[in-house]
């Protein structure tokens, strides 16, 4: 009978440490305070390993009612990007990618509370991923969460099937703990994260750009500009894009306000150089290039290789 | 039955074809989008990333796009999807999840019934064995 009682004392010894070491403190930070938040986010029902196109499809839908902004992708191909049959599941690179091609800019969260309460109070939805179980049995799942009860320290999501969940904020710091306080803004063109920086944001608008959205990735560089003005990057980032969709007197403006403030930039004197050479101001063009110096040799080739070009036409 | 397994066989052989001719394409608008650039400098160069111009970054970079999509077929989804997919994976994220997308956690909710089954059933298992249980009769308690 002692090691029977023995045992009997392992396990409870065991269920209290682990039980305990569930127990966390209050997970937000000090001293700031957080207004209750609770945004109309449309449900959804769970399909079996789909919880991550649903998320997308909900976050969507909450922006087309809100913003001007139209899904590109319905939700059965939704499903199928997101979608890995033998794993059950979606990746996160896959959610952030699917969430581009649907049309949305794709905000890497900051992993803390901080960065998840401000954006909820700017009432921008976020998606996170938790896992519902231990480390060693691990069960995925996105949800997006859509507020916030500073009352009842609750967070309000669309768990699983009934809206507006409520979670303890311990046990939702619990689960999200395990995904490293993973989570993304999925955000319309012209929307600027509540806690975003600005070269994070640029680099995730080029990502839409990159796959194809340039008008869009436009609009949110525009915003930027507004939120952003002494960042004078975002002006030759204008210039390259307003380029690429031929809206050329648009992109001159863009480059000359960047060389403003950067008079000698061998980059921008590149490519304002090209433009003009294209709308006929051959010999202006390579003025500007006599400006542009630089000691990096892939810069100097390009600048070499620019001015023949300009020189062929 | 032989019959069968050969003709698995050839079609996952032309599958594989097929897979590598989507990645090549792939990469040849890749950088036929880089060459209609002309000489203009890319906002990647002002965002500050380490972007592949050397051609030893474009053949890893290629290698990694090639794993990810062997890897997406052997986890079932179809050749056509699998071009969709790795279209609108910038390279970053390729890179991510290039040597490790076996042990990548993939939220999927579901299973959680079957999940919980499981979980008892191991319990039961381990109670079992340390003689706290007798629900199964395989099972021999180690006292």
């Amino acid at each position: 009978m002692a090691t029977r009682d023995y045992l009997f004392f392992l396990c409870a010894t065991a269920a209290l440490f682990i039980l305990s070491g569930c127990v966390a403190k209050d997970p937000l930070p000090q001293g700031k305070v957080y207004p209750s938040t609770s945004i109309n986010v449309p449900f959804i029902s769970p399909r079996q390993d789909l919880c991550g196109s649903t998320s997308i499809q909900m976050v969507a839908q909450y922006w087309q009612a809100n913003r001007n902004y139209s899904p590109k992708l319905s939700l059965q191909e939704l499903d199928q990007r997101t979608l890995l049959p033998l794993k059950g599941g979606t990746l996160q690179v896959e959610l952030v990618s699917t969430a581009r091609a649907n049309g949305l800019i794709a905000y890497p969260l900051e992993p803390n509370f901080d960065a998840l309460l401000s954006e909820l109070s700017a009432h921008h939805p976020v998606i996170v991923l938790i896992n519902r179980s231990y480390s060693w049995y691990p069960m995925w799942h996105y949800i997006p969460v859509n507020g916030y009860d500073t009352t009842r320290k609750e967070f309000l999501t669309h768990f699983s099937d009934q809206p507006n969940e409520p979670i303890g904020i311990k046990t939702f710091a619990e689960l999200w703990k395990r995904s490293e306080y993973w989570g993304v803004v999925l955000l319309p063109p012209g929307e600027i994260p509540a806690s975003a920086t600005s070269k994070k944001f640029l680099r995730s608008v080029y990502e839409l750009e990159k796959v194809g959205m340039v008008e869009e990735a436009i609009r949110s560089y525009q915003s930027a500009l507004m939120r952003w003005p002494e960042d004078s990057d975002i002006h030759f980032i204008l210039g390259n894009s307003y380029s690429r969709v031929d809206r050329l007197s648009e992109a001159e403006e863009s480059y000359r306000r960047f060389l403003l403030r950067n008079p000698n930039h061998p980059l921008a004197l590149n490519n304002l150089a090209l433009l003009l050479s294209k709308t006929g101001r051959k010999t202006e063009g390579l003025a500007l290039l006599d400006n542009a110096v630089s000691k990096d040799p892939e810069v100097q080739k390009m600048l070499r290789e620019t001015r023949e070009e300009i020189l062929k036409k | 039955m032989r019959m069968l397994y050969l003709l698995k066989k050839v079609i996952k052989g032309v599958n594989m074809q097929i897979s590598k001719l989507i990645v090549s394409s792939v990469l040849s608008v890749t950088l036929f989008a880089q060459v209609s650039w002309g000489q203009i400098a890319s906002t990647e160069l002002v965002l500050g990333s380490p972007s592949a111009v050397s051609s030893e970054a474009k053949v890893s970079q290629f290698v990694a796009r090639e794993d990810v999509a062997k890897a997406f077929e052997e986890m079932g989804v179809d050749p056509k999807t699998v071009e969709l997919k790795l279209a609108s994976l910038s390279d970053d994220e390729i890179n991510s999840i290039a040597s490790n997308i076996d042990t990548l956690p993939a939220g999927g909710d579901g299973g959680s019934i079957i999940g919980a089954i499981v979980f008892i059933f191991i319990v039961l298992l381990i109670t079992d064995i340390l003689g706290l249980t007798k629900v199964f009769n395989f099972t021999r308690s180690v006292r």
